[in-house]
């Protein structure tokens, strides 16, 4: 029998633990801030870190890491990722491939396809503080095994 | 079983967050930008299918809190300095300090009268009893024993508020400018009651879960007073010594020019002998001018106005009452050449005007008519 006490102490457990569970498809979010040094080459390196202090205006990155941890192949992955309203998209991290956006959670596609409608009635093209989702979709099935991650780049509102 | 529900649970836990974050952000934020302590969750879902079923995953709830960016505006809130009186109290120099910070601060307040030379040039008296107060009733004008408050307590983030520096002008005639500075300093907010502590930055490590202090403001005055990322700003006024009283004394003479019998030979006041008053006005007030000096002197009775003989110039020395290259009003009143003072008689009043538009400091101006003893 499990007792509440149990339950709670399970609710406490990384939440990665608990996707772990729920089934092939593993889907690991984080957020990561840029941390810039000086190579010893002269070149200042960019490495992504874990945020240290983000305040307005800063550049934020989201990571999404997937796996099939399961012994089938996973098709139709798509992975959604609904901005919090503090965050304002800007970009796909460079090496990652161009997230589709939406600003209204249901049509996506390229941010220049997109427009916003005004409160008065007119639209307007699309800018990237109007996206509120991105989305990517897998061309072909995820291989038993095999993993990936998409990124994109934001700023603290 | 068990183990269903535990899943269960903990995805009704996560769209909990998610929901919980969404509804706490529908403001949008202002310029100062999303509130300091605000912990912003992401959450990923994804979809897939396993032999044609569809199933979905959700990710990790993943956080961070927004930490504290400091930044403040001063400005002095008024286009010209300050005029002011000598020996005036209560005189009023106003400034508005807004909260850039995305979050609610207290601001403390304190005020210096260093010279700043290339900003007010011939900066040379200070303020006695300077005091800073905030306009606490928003009235935008000082009011005294009304605003009181001596810090900005609780200014949410992109409000404004309006501080004034208070002082009295001392007793010196000689006092010209006062440039005073109002040094603002952001301070921890939190409390109604009372008056916080002056931010420091947080040095070391992030703790997600910590609202850090970023300093992010700005060099406010560019003079190498005040510095960037200080958490300070400051904004310069001036009181400028607008009117001042100047010292202006009249000294009226006499002297007999004429008379009938001894002509101009020690002439005797009797009727028919002719008279000159001599008006000299001083202006002992070094480096002021007065302006407007009007002098008038009424015929006295039993004399007969001499008209054109309303002499305004340089005086001389007794007996001679204006020098020679004075000038000789027209009685009407009209523009001399050469000149900008003017003169006038009349007779209704039986009154003589000169009037001196501008008296110099240190200088004197003399006037002089003739009358006959009836």
């Amino acid at each position: 029998m499990i007792t509440r006490p149990m339950i709670a102490a399970v609710l406490v457990a990384t939440a990665a633990a608990a996707s772990a569970a729920a089934g092939p498809l593993q889907v690991s979010s984080s957020i990561l801030v840029e941390a810039r040094s000086a190579a010893a080459d002269g070149t200042t390196r960019v490495t992504l870190v874990k945020p240290t202090k983000v305040t307005p205006g800063d550049k934020v990155i989201f990571v999404l890491a997937y796996r099939n941890s399961g012994a089938q192949p996973l098709a139709n992955v798509v992975l959604d990722n609904p901005l919090p309203r503090q965050i304002a998209y800007r970009s796909a991290n460079p090496g990652s491939p161009a997230p589709d956006v939406s600003v209204d959670g249901k049509t996506y596609g390229s941010l220049a396809t997109l427009r916003v409608r005004s409160p008065d009635g007119s639209t307007r093209a699309a800018s990237p503080n109007d996206v509120t989702s991105v989305r990517w979709r897998l061309a072909s099935p995820l291989a038993a095994g095999s993993q990936g991650q998409f990124a994109f780049q934001a700023v603290l509102k | 079983m068990h183990a269903k529900g535990v899943i269960r649970t903990l995805l009704a836990g996560t769209a909990a967050i998610v929901s919980a974050g969404t509804a706490s952000a529908q403001t949008v934020p202002g310029p100062a930008g999303t509130g300091a302590g605000t912990t912003v969750t992401n959450t990923a879902t994804a979809s897939y299918s396993v032999n044609g079923v569809t199933q979905s995953a959700t990710s990790n709830a993943v956080s961070f809190v927004v930490d504290r960016k400091v930044n403040l505006t001063v400005i002095a809130n008024q286009q010209a300095n300050t005029q002011v009186a000598i020996g005036k109290a209560n005189v009023v120099t106003t400034f508005k300090v807004t909260n850039n910070t995305n979050g609610t601060q207290d601001f403390l307040l304190s005020a210096n009268q260093l010279p700043i030379q290339n900003l007010f040039a011939g900066d040379n008296f200070d303020l006695t009893n300077l005091r800073v107060f905030v306009d606490s009733n928003g009235n935008g004008t000082y009011d005294d024993g009304v605003d009181k408050a001596t810090y900005i307590n609780e200014l949410g983030a992109d409000q404004s508020a309006i501080v004034f520096i208070v002082g009295d002008v001392p007793n010196d005639q000689a006092a010209a400018l006062a440039a005073v500075t109002l040094i603002v300093q952001v301070a921890a907010g939190g409390d109604p009651a009372a008056q916080g502590a002056p931010l420091v930055p947080t040095v070391g490590l992030n703790d997600d879960a910590v609202v850090d202090v970023v300093f992010a403001d700005n060099d406010s005055d560019g003079l190498g007073l005040d510095t960037a990322l200080n958490g300070q700003g400051r904004a310069s006024a001036a009181y400028e010594i607008g009117t001042r009283n100047v010292a202006l004394s009249v000294a009226k003479s006499q002297v007999v020019i004429s008379d009938p019998i001894n002509l101009l030979v020690a002439p005797k006041a009797i009727p028919g002998a002719v008279v000159q008053y001599c008006l000299v006005v001083t202006n002992a007030t070094v480096g002021t001018a007065a302006a407007n000096v009007n002098l008038t002197d009424i015929v006295p009775a039993n004399t007969t106005y001499q008209p054109g003989t309303l002499t305004i110039g340089l005086p001389g020395i007794n007996p001679i009452c204006t020098l020679p290259g004075s000038f000789i009003a027209n009685d009407a009143g009209g523009l001399i050449t050469g000149t900008t003072y003017t003169g006038s008689y009349d007779a209704t009043a039986k009154r003589v005007t000169a009037t001196i538009p501008v008296l110099l400091g240190a200088t004197s101006v003399a006037a002089s008519f003739r009358v006959t003893i009836n």
